[in-house]
């Protein structure tokens, strides 16, 4: 049997996560409305639905090409992905039943937004007995108040708490 | 004792240069069933695990939380844990009953269930099984290409080579750890000069392997490990959450990737917790599934000599790539590592992967000699190409290799070192000379090739980290050294990054640049006559092996 004070605490626990960190991928409805895709009929996007493609810069695919490159016009921010796709990817996810690759998907998007420097500082701050407590939910803060990144900052929370009661803080 | 001339001879046969153990069940070395493995069942309380396998929610490690908050389909947890494994276990291998059925049950199983419900099937149920739940219809191959020099202008030669002869995914690594963003460089220049679409990675250190990818010298990335127990994943550096938070770092620059884990890892860092490879290796499948991520690299991978030294060994590897596929996760499903001395146990282990197919095969097959292989050699290699078009031949199997000619590939293998040596020279490395390119042109491994000055390589290949170089670049230099081909192949491997497309389960890309994934092309083996079948052209390519004698061709 499970003592029923602990489970208390712990569906007191899971309630507030839930609602910090808002449904499953953000709280944003705009980006995260259904776009309509029906994966037999638009997946993959390159070949079926190029038109709802777009660089984080704004351009269509058919504006990358070979000669753009070598005029220089084409820049790395250009052969990025953009959240907007990223979602769409995931909504296609979603309706082929896989729902915990929909949910790192839409992690991704948030991800967009946070520069390749700073991610990879936050990857090295989640590994154990790297961070304390304070600065695991300074970096959630972080990802939610600078980047708008309400489920990355949700997983860097609960990590806090994991790493608290398992002892994987850092201590000194 | 006077010795038995027989057990002389046995005793000479290279099976006994093999490393065979008794089981020790309390350490952990055991194939399945260990002394601590956990009774399966699971209770749910307003939508939260409060007991998994009988482990009470108070008492979860972080494996257990993470495994329990995230991986499991929790509607159909509590049903499903109710049914007889043995009456799942037949219903996974009827084929009768489609795998659209069957994923909504056993991603709703917990650990030890799945363990449970694999145990009561034999390996030629297992390959039924494998068969039926791989993500991907058509089935692929993988393989490594290094070079025990690092040699760059020998890898692009085998990259190339190694795109025509059929595989559709390519890793390399380095000897030394600094080589890595030359190592990169030419698999890619090598693998686009062979066929464009060739998905490239290069296994390193994770935050490495991340920047190269940024960089967009490599397609994606596979060799992101985890762990069954705890203390193993705090061994490895990384916990469930970090690891997640990596692969949503990887989409979000449009990567693909998959994790790594396999049987006998735990067992062989010290901390099995006295249970079973097995079902510890299930654990780390749940982690991959919980953390979102597409697919899995597992098959015991670098640990193969453990689950091949005890009982039941080989058949527990073939179950974990089997929970891999129950998860509804790509598999590469290993092959990988040297594991035995005997060349009979060598291809018994790997007709359980090729017989079924999976969405890889090997991950990878050396595609380069023995000697020159960096992830401890494999259990195919490039000495083996004509044995495995034989065996893909004799039983109708497509193995995801082609037939090649000796003239087609020494053409591929030498555009390949030019377009590398063109590369190099537009962007300042250290020169590759025409006395190189010749060399790996005709080259089988890195003793046929002339030394380089590793000390400038080195010193080059750290600025091209460090510096502002990028996949654009590389097209770029190809471009204006009249590779164009090459150079919009590379391009084409960037653009893919901008749709997302192949960041879905079990993707590949083919030669025009479209996606062939679990989405478009998924597995919907029912039977005889149904899903993948080796007929019409790749047949006849798989047939006309070059050194079959021609009747035609007799008598003239």
């Amino acid at each position: 049997m499970v003592d029923k004070n602990a489970l208390e605490q712990i569906v007191r626990e899971v309630m507030k996560s839930l609602q910090e960190s808002g449904p499953k991928g953000g709280d944003n409805p705009a980006v995260n409305a259904d776009q309509g895709l029906d994966p037999a009929r638009d997946y993959p996007l390159t070949t079926k639905r190029p038109d709802l493609i777009r660089t984080p810069t704004g351009k269509s695919l058919d504006e990358i090409t070979l000669d753009k490159v070598l005029k220089g016009e084409v820049t790395p921010q250009d052969v990025r992905i953009s959240a907007e796709t990223l979602r769409l990817q995931a909504e296609i996810a979603e309706k082929v039943g896989r729902p915990q690759f929909a949910r790192n998907l839409r992690r991704a998007a948030e991800l967009t937004q946070v520069p390749d420097d700073r991610i990879l500082a936050i990857y090295r701050a989640l590994r154990p007995h790297r961070s304390t407590k304070e600065e695991l939910l300074a970096i959630a803060d972080e990802l939610e108040s600078k980047y708008n990144a309400k489920a990355n900052a949700a997983l860097v929370r609960e990590a806090a708490e994991v790493y608290e009661r398992r002892g994987l803080l850092r201590t000194a | 004792m006077k010795r038995s001339k027989r057990f002389e001879v046995l005793e000479a046969r290279p099976v006994h240069e093999d490393g065979f153990v008794q089981e020790w069940p309390e350490v952990g070395l055991v194939a399945v069933d260990g002394p601590n493995d956990p009774k399966p069942g699971i209770k749910i309380e307003n939508g939260v695990v409060v007991e998994m396998d009988g482990i009470k929610r108070s008492d979860f490690d972080m494996i257990d939380q993470f495994i329990a908050d995230h991986a499991i389909n929790l509607e159909m947890a509590e049903k499903v844990a109710a049914m007889d494994s043995k009456e799942l276990a037949k219903m996974i291998v009827d084929i009768n009953v489609p795998r659209e059925e069957i994923i909504p049950l056993t991603t709703a199983m917990t650990p030890a269930k799945i363990c449970e419900v694999v145990g009561h099937m034999n390996v030629v149920e297992m390959m039924m099984a494998l068969q039926k739940m791989r993500c991907r219809k058509t089935p692929s191959n993988q393989c490594h290409v290094t070079s025990v020099r690092d040699n760059p202008v020998q890898i692009a030669a085998d990259a190339a080579e190694a795109a025509i002869r059929g595989f559709d995914e390519m890793e390399t690594t380095v000897g030394i750890v600094r080589y890595a963003p030359f190592n990169a460089l030419a698999l890619l220049v090598g693998a686009q000069t062979g066929r464009g679409g060739v998905l490239t990675q290069c296994a390193l250190e994770e935050a490495t392997e991340l920047q190269l990818g940024m960089k967009g010298l490599t397609s994606y990335a596979e060799t992101i490990s985890v762990y069954g127990t705890e203390n193993v994943f705090v061994d490895g550096d990384d916990t469930p959450w970090s690891k997640a938070f990596l692969a949503s770092a990887y989409a979000s620059r449009g990567l693909k990737m998959r994790f790594t884990s396999g049987t006998g890892a735990e067992v062989q860092m010290g901390y099995a917790e006295g249970k079973s490879m097995l079902y510890l290796e299930a654990k780390c499948v749940y982690v991959t599934k919980g953390a979102g991520v597409q697919g899995l690299q597992n098959g015991s991978i670098s640990c193969i000599g453990v689950p091949g030294a005890v009982p039941g060994g080989i058949r527990a590897v073939l179950a974990e790539n089997l929970i891999t596929t129950m998860l509804d996760l790509e598999v590469a499903s290993g092959n990988d590592q040297t594991f035995s001395h005997s060349p009979f146990r060598r291809t018994a282990r790997t007709m359980m992967q090729f017989l079924p197919g999976t969405d890889f095969i090997f991950s990878g097959y050396s595609a380069v000699p023995n000697y020159d292989n960096m992830f401890a050699g494999s259990n195919f290699d490039a000495e083996d190409y004509d044995d495995y078009l034989a065996l893909q031949r004799d039983l109708v199997v497509d193995g995801g290799l082609r037939p090649v000619t000796e003239e087609e590939v020494i053409a591929v293998r030498n555009k390949a070192a030019r377009a590398l040596q063109a590369v190099f020279r537009e962007l300042g490395l250290p020169p590759i000379t025409d006395e190189e390119v010749e060399a790996a042109t005709y080259a089988h491994g890195s003793e046929d090739m002339p030394e380089r000055n590793v000390v400038e390589d080195l010193k080059a290949a750290q600025e091209l980290f460090t510096g502002p170089i990028t996949g654009l670049d590389v097209v770029k230099a190809l471009a204006k050294n009249n590779f164009t081909d090459v150079a919009v192949n590379v391009l084409e491997m960037l653009k893919q990054r901008i749709s997302g497309d192949y960041l879905h389960t079990s993707a590949i890309i083919d030669s025009n640049f479209v996606v062939k994934s679990a989405v478009n092309d998924p597995n919907d083996y029912a039977g005889p006559g149904t899903g993948y079948r080796l007929t019409g052209k790749r047949w006849e390519e798989i047939k006309n092996i070059p050194f079959a004698i021609r009747p035609e061709e007799i008598g003239q």
